[in-house]
């Protein structure tokens, strides 16, 4: 009883920070425990939106989802995606922080424009990728027939389709990984690499024995945001393939919305959503213990 | 100061220097050059790297087609949204930083925000999509400003608590000696320190919400209200083949944000680290 007064009149004291410290409190729960408790009891319904027919069911849409060959699909599409997007946008993105490490002309302006992929709306990234990926007119296949290649279909053959998605990933994000990774390289001591040169220390060997592992925490960092945002992806599937040809190139995220808001079959798209949750988790897990480990919180 | 193996620029580095500019720009340039491009040179067989004239015509189109309608919504979502996350993000970063909650709670509350940035979209987006139906929040840009605080909130709570935590005490406390409340100390003393960081994660912020696509396509079906990221995508879908106008749009919906392209690199090659989380 005693505690409980002390522990009020704590409260009462410092009301004013909690008074302001409420209303982000309130829409952050409204956010996210709203919708996951949702989600989750969403999961074990059979739920058609439009019919509005909703029928506990239990674990049948789990069995069903997991069984399916397009929610099969979407899933290795998603690992795929992120998995190379992910490692190609920051090797070639610390392989560009390199390359524009010292001093050399033109290297203020030439930083500006390689950030300007990142700064491109998505929507207008896709469209000028879906004009040069065009089969019969686009710019790609002509420089291929030109070379004495044959036309390509970038977005039409199935077993490219996922690639020629993911290279336009790679274009507007790599300068994301290069400018982070850049200003890493510049808060690295220059005595540090002086020292490794004396030593002997060839390029490769300064990169390699030196450079990456002082930067080693802000490359995991970097790798986990670009895989996180790799693994939502959606816009680009939407815009440049609507999942196709086939279904070669959907994503996770889009068989979600095509079972939410195509067929409006909410309870199997919840279920879709609980075992993208289980992996999304696991991702989580290793970037709040960075976080952690970073001393910000 | 010697030179390092890093600091070597042979021909080498030119050439790769080179091809690296070329693979950046020149979608970009096919961009600009797409947006003024007659029709007839748009669907050449053979492209057409220089227009042959400014065909201003596809710029006229899309105007015409209520582009300034398009611009204004995603520029009010794209504002309010930041607004709002801003005020409530102000208020939290400043108690978290400035009080220890009991039971860990700052700790437990920013990683709370951290897993809203994590959660897929999509994942929200369903259970969202019901409620906004019954509350009557679908076709309404205020539903739209509500669910972008997804995106917009935790960006600025990170963002603002890292500036608050960097913030030195003593000009509050020496205000809180003069007598002054604690609004007034959040007002006059605080907010004119933070100026800066506040206008820089407004910026990250308004660049988010301005690309954003998911919920735009899912809580707005009248076309009136539709923001640029939408109004774009069906233009791709509806008329595959109007290339010079739908890079007209394109142009004209990231020239503003490519105007901030040398405030967002000085910031984030500054050891702007919070930008990353």
């Amino acid at each position: 009883m005693i505690k409980r007064r002390t522990m009020l009149k704590y409260i009462v004291k410092n009301r004013f920070y909690y008074a302001i410290l409420f209303p982000a409190f309130a829409v952050v729960v409204f956010l996210t425990v709203y919708p996951v408790v949702q989600v989750v009891a969403n999961s074990f319904y059979k739920y058609n939106f439009l019919s509005d027919e909703r029928l506990f069911i239990g674990f049948k849409n789990f069995s069903s989802i997991i069984s399916d060959d397009i929610f099969q699909t979407s899933f290795v599409n998603t690992i795929i995606f992120s998995f190379v997007g992910t490692l190609l946008e920051v090797g070639l993105g610390f392989a560009l922080a390199l390359l524009f490490y010292g001093k050399f002309f033109g290297r203020r302006p030439a930083m500006i424009i390689v950030i300007f992929p990142m700064m491109v709306s998505t929507m207008v990234v896709c469209s000028v990728w879906r004009t040069l990926y065009q089969f019969d007119i686009g710019l790609l296949n002509y420089l291929l027939k030109a070379a004495g290649l044959g036309p390509v279909g970038w977005l039409n053959n199935p077993h490219l389709a996922l690639f020629s998605v993911i290279l336009v990933d790679i274009w507007q994000w790599t300068p994301f990984a290069f400018i982070v990774l850049q200003a890493g390289l510049l808060s690295i001591q220059r005595e540090v690499f002086e020292a490794a040169s004396i030593d002997g220390a060839g390029y490769f060997r300064t990169v390699f024995s030196v450079t990456v592992p002082i930067l080693w925490s802000q490359i995991v960092l970097v790798v986990l945001l670009r895989t996180i945002d790799t693994f939502r992806v959606f816009s680009k599937v939407y815009a440049l393939t609507g999942g196709g040809p086939g279904n070669s190139t959907e994503t996770v995220s889009f068989f979600i919305y095509r079972e939410g808001f195509v067929y409006f079959n909410l309870g199997r798209a919840s279920t879709a959503s609980m075992y993208t949750l289980v992996v999304i988790a696991l991702i989580a897990v290793v970037y709040i213990r960075q976080i952690m480990k970073e001393g910000d919180v | 100061m010697r030179a390092t193996s890093l600091d070597r620029k042979g021909p080498l580095f030119w050439i790769l220097f080179l091809i690296v500019l070329v693979l950046v720009l020149f979608p970009i340039y096919w961009i600009v050059v797409t947006a003024f491009k007659s029709p007839l040179e748009n669907i050449s067989s053979v492209p057409v790297f220089f227009p042959h004239g400014l065909f201003l015509k596809n710029f006229v189109e899309v105007i015409a087609g209520g582009f300034f309608g398009n611009l204004f919504n995603t520029l009010f979502v794209a504002v309010f949204s930041t607004l709002f996350s801003l005020l409530l993000s102000f208020l939290a970063g400043y108690a978290l930083s400035r009080h220890r909650f009991p039971f860990h709670f700052n700790t437990v509350f920013l990683v709370w925000v951290l897993a809203v940035k994590i959660l897929p979209p999509v994942v929200l987006a369903i259970p969202l999509y019901t409620l906004f139906v019954a509350a009557h929040l679908l076709n309404n840009l205020g539903g739209l400003i509500i669910v972008y605080q997804v995106y917009t909130l935790p960006y600025c709570i990170w963002m603002l608590f890292g500036f608050f935590k960097a913030l030195p005490t003593e000009y509050e406390q020496a205000a809180r000696i003069d007598g002054a409340s604690n609004l007034g100390i959040l007002w006059h003393i605080v907010l004119p320190l933070m100026r800066s960081g506040v206008i820089a994660t407004s910026i990250f912020s308004i660049i988010m919400a301005w690309d954003e696509f998911l919920f735009a396509l899912l809580f707005l079906r009248d076309p009136r209200l539709q923001t640029l990221p939408l109004k774009i995508v069906n233009f791709i879908t509806e008329y595959e083949t109007l290339w010079g106008q739908l890079m007209a749009i394109g142009l004209l919906a990231t020239l503003p944000l490519l105007l901030f392209s040398g405030y967002v690199y000085r910031k984030m090659s500054s050891g702007f680290t919070m930008s990353l989380k």
